[in-house]
């Protein structure tokens, strides 16, 4: 009985020590895991301020940095730029006023950055930047328009000569199709080309397009038509004017059958001019530039046909020049870019080259 | 264990109480801890605005006091300027130059260096406005003031962009507190509810023998000392208890056992003591009877009864037979029972010795029924009577008193009376009497030492009536009357 009695306190004892360790290792436990989802929770916000770090830092300066064409060049370089451990801003992109291209020169220069890919002009003030910049030390490349007075390092962008005889070639094509539809024979088979030129270029990568284009069409044209090639100025020294100035072309007595664009804007508007003003079938556009829009445009009819660039080779071979600089002291002068003709013979096949890059 | 739980009771229920309270505090320090570094990411979240606010107040001061110097050439302003560009490049040299991926970093670095640039070129216009070059502070001017635009534009994104992201940060961190919250919540609850089975199960191990010692008191309270008794546990106060209350049972069962045993002993001694006493009275008796051997006087009585007639003395012979007769009746008494006709004759036997004691001088006068004669009743119940008739009725009378013997019948009942002439009794007397408490006097030798109220309650026990015996007395010397019922039965 009283053996029994020992028995059952002992293991009334025994049962009391067991819940008792029980509570406290579950205290404990308690205590680790709330302390271990509290600092989990803490690093978690606390880690985002550990990023990657780069070795250099390369900046990419133009006018208009928001359209298509800039973002796809400035993509193409950034990638190429990441797999040698640089950095590319497109600067100017997150700054609250819009700057040029001179002023966000002087930011970079003063930045004291490792390298400026500039989308530079023929001025004197962009000439005296750019060789301040190299004097400082800081390699700049010209990007798709050049400043050939300066120290630059070297000149990336695309054949203006090329994309001239393409031009020419399509303004032929486009005179034939008319002599075919209107079936003249008298000499009075006239067309009129426009050419739309910056009000502020001063490069020579215009004119040599545009004397590309004169050849092409004095070799080639057809028998009996003729043409004439006027260069229509477009103010774009403020924001809007561009625009304004190409619909002031239709509202001129003497529309031209073929308007030829220099840049994608230019394109732009140029289209949406000729729907506005019912032009089309009657003026044929020769655009600028790939974009999804313009590409849009091709397949309707209402652009004849532009130039495809390959961006992503502009801002690869941009990196590619900075870096055989800092690798070798030098590099090429001249760096240019394939260019492509896309009409609506070969938009489909562009369109599967397109569809299958983006897959990869 | 067994250690702490042999500690004192106080010792271990401070102990439970500072246990739980120190697991408690320990918690709320943990989670106080949490709070605070929580509420310092929290103050640090607008660190960086904070910083750049001041970078460019400090900027702007730099600005401010180069303007001010061109355009009075102040000693004050010039020091202003040193004091600011200073302060500014102090500042400015906190910032990180590492190319980063996020903007923040690149904007920090491209800061810094045009701070840098931007110092240089206010440096140089000093120079040159100190110089008095004219064309040169202009230009310089010009080209620091352009800086000092495009750095506040830096710093105005910078800011903007970081406000953006700390404001995500914060809105997470509150987030992250609002979690913190709720867990700490559940921690403490979790944990409360840890101290209190803590508490629970140290307190029932504390108090379980007290429980087990309060069962067995109430069983020992009930009587039942066999009672299982609670094991000794700890050596705490509640153990001390048990061990005396163990004690304490032992014991009283001990002294229970030796009280019961002299009680014994005692009753022993008591009865030997009685059986000692009732076997003397015994031998007494036997010595007693021994003396007097009722055949010894009946031959002896006899043996004077033949000598008186052999002498021819007629009277002595009868009185020696009569006296034979009457002493053999009383010896006869084994059996308890006799007719009414040998009650008669005894009492006619009793009246012949006592008038020759006294020579005849009481009269006595019989009037019975033969038939009735036969009816038994008990012995040794009318000669007493008689006896008392004679001893207190009519002795001092001399030869006038007269006892009348009756034996009749009435209705279903047999009535014997006994009726004497002498002084009477008070009802008083009588009544004492019928409810034997009357004292008789001791040492009456006279009679046969059977006493009224011995007749009365076997007379009674025999007809199991009350009104067997009456006592009846007119008063003051009218004498007195005693009247036997006994029940007839007619097969008698």
């Amino acid at each position: 009985m009283s053996k029994n009695s020992l028995d059952f306190i002992r293991k009334k004892l025994n049962r009391s020590n067991v819940i008792l360790s029980l509570t406290v290792l579950f205290v404990i436990l308690v205590i680790v895991v709330g302390l271990v989802v509290f600092r989990f929770n803490i690093l978690r916000y606390n880690v985002q301020s550990d990023d990657k770090v780069y070795d250099k830092y390369y900046v990419m300066i133009t006018d208009n940095y928001k359209s298509d064409f800039w973002q796809e060049i400035y993509k193409g370089a950034f990638d190429a730029a990441q797999e040698q451990n640089i950095y590319v801003d497109l600067l100017g992109d997150n700054l609250p006023t819009q700057y040029s291209c001179e002023q966000l020169m002087k930011i970079a220069i003063a930045s004291k950055v490792d390298g400026i890919m500039v989308y530079a002009n023929e001025s004197d003030e962009m000439t005296a930047l750019i060789d301040d910049a190299e004097a400082k030390g800081i390699p700049v490349v010209t990007l798709y328009s050049d400043n050939t007075h300066s120290d630059r390092l070297s000149y990336v962008g695309i054949g203006s000569y090329n994309i001239g005889k393409e031009y020419g070639k399509q303004i032929i094509n486009i005179m034939k199709d008319k002599e075919n539809t209107t079936g003249y024979t008298d000499g009075s088979n006239m067309t009129n080309i426009a050419i739309l030129i910056d009000s502020d270029a001063k490069e020579t990568g215009q004119n040599i397009l545009i004397s590309a284009i004169k050849d092409v069409i004095e070799q080639n044209k057809p028998e009996g038509s003729d043409f004439t090639l006027n260069m229509i100025t477009v103010n774009n020294t403020n924001a809007f004017s561009v625009e304004e100035s190409i619909r002031d072309i239709f509202f001129a007595d003497d529309i031209p059958d073929v308007i030829v664009c220099l840049n994608e804007l230019n394109t732009v508007c140029a289209y949406q001019a000729l729907v506005d003003f019912n032009r089309v079938g009657q003026t044929d556009i020769l655009g600028y530039y790939d974009s999804e829009a313009i590409i849009r445009e091709i397949e309707k009819g209402t652009v004849y046909a532009t130039i495809g660039i390959d961006t992503k080779q502009l801002g690869e071979y941009c990196i590619s020049a900075l870096s055989d600089y800092y690798e070798y002291g030098s590099t090429n002068q001249y760096y240019t870019a394939d260019v492509i003709l896309i009409n609506k013979n070969n938009v489909e096949l562009y369109h599967k080259a397109k569809g299958v890059e983006q897959d990869e | 264990m067994n250690r702490f739980l042999d500690k004192p009771l106080q010792y271990k229920i401070v102990s439970i109480c500072v246990l739980t309270n120190i697991i408690i505090f320990v918690v709320n320090i943990f989670l106080l801890l949490g709070i605070n570094s929580m509420s310092v990411e929290m103050e640090m979240v607008y660190q960086d605005n904070r910083n750049l606010n001041e970078l460019s107040t400090s900027l702007s001061n730099v600005q401010d006091s180069m303007t001010e110097y061109l355009s009075s050439k102040t000693s004050d302003s010039l020091e202003n300027y040193y004091k600011n560009a200073q302060h500014f490049d102090l500042l400015k040299e906190k910032l990180d130059d590492k190319i980063t991926e996020l903007s923040f970093g690149r904007m920090e670095r491209n800061i810094k260096n045009m701070s840098q640039n931007y110092l240089d070129e206010v440096a140089k216009t000093i120079e040159a406005k100190r110089g008095r070059n004219v064309e040169e502070y202009r230009a310089c001017y010009e080209n620091s003031t352009a800086m000092y635009e495009y750095i506040n534009a830096y710093i105005t994104s910078l800011n903007l962009e970081l406000f953006v992201n700390n404001s995500k940060h914060y809105s997470e961190l509150n987030n992250a507190f609002r979690h913190y919250e709720f867990i700490s919540f559940i921690v403490i609850t979790l944990v409360m509810a840890g101290n209190i089975l803590i508490v629970t199960s140290f307190v029932s191990t504390i108090i379980m023998p007290l429980r087990r010692l309060a069962d067995s008191a109430n069983e020992v309270a009930e009587g039942n000392f066999d009672t299982e008794l609670p094991e000794m546990s700890y050596n705490d106060e509640i153990g001390t208890v048990l061990n005396a209350f163990n004690k304490m049972v032992i014991s009283i069962k001990q002294y229970i056992e030796k009280i019961r045993e002299s009680m014994e002993k005692e009753r022993y001694m008591q009865e030997k003591e009685l059986m000692m006493e009732s076997h003397l009275k015994d031998a007494q008796l036997k010595y007693l009877q021994a003396q007097i051997n009722p055949h010894f006087l009946f031959n002896t009585l006899n043996a004077g009864a033949q000598l008186a007639m052999m002498e021819g003395a007629d009277k002595t012979y009868e009185y020696v037979q009569t006296v034979a007769d009457f002493f053999r009746y009383n010896v006869n008494g084994k059996k308890t029972d006799a007719t009414i006709r040998e009650e008669v004759t005894l009492v006619d036997n009793y009246i012949r010795i006592l008038n020759v004691r006294f020579s005849g001088d009481i009269g006595y006068d019989k009037q019975v029924d033969e038939r009735l004669l036969d009816v038994t009743m008990p012995n040794m119940i009318l000669q007493p009577i008689v006896e008392n008739a004679v001893n207190h009725g009519i002795r001092e009378m001399g030869d006038r008193g007269k006892i009348t013997l009756k034996v009749y019948r009435e209705d279903k009942n047999v009535c014997i009376s006994i009726l004497d002439n002498g002084k009477g009794i008070s009802p008083e007397d009588i009544e004492k009497i019928m409810s034997g408490r009357w004292q008789h006097k001791e040492h009456q030798y006279d009679n046969n030492g059977i006493g009224m109220d011995n007749v009365i309650s076997r007379l009674r026990l025999y007809t199991e009536s009350d009104n067997s015996f009456n006592i009846e007395s007119k008063g003051e010397n009218m004498g007195c009357e005693v009247i036997i019922r006994l029940p007839y039965e007619e097969s008698n």
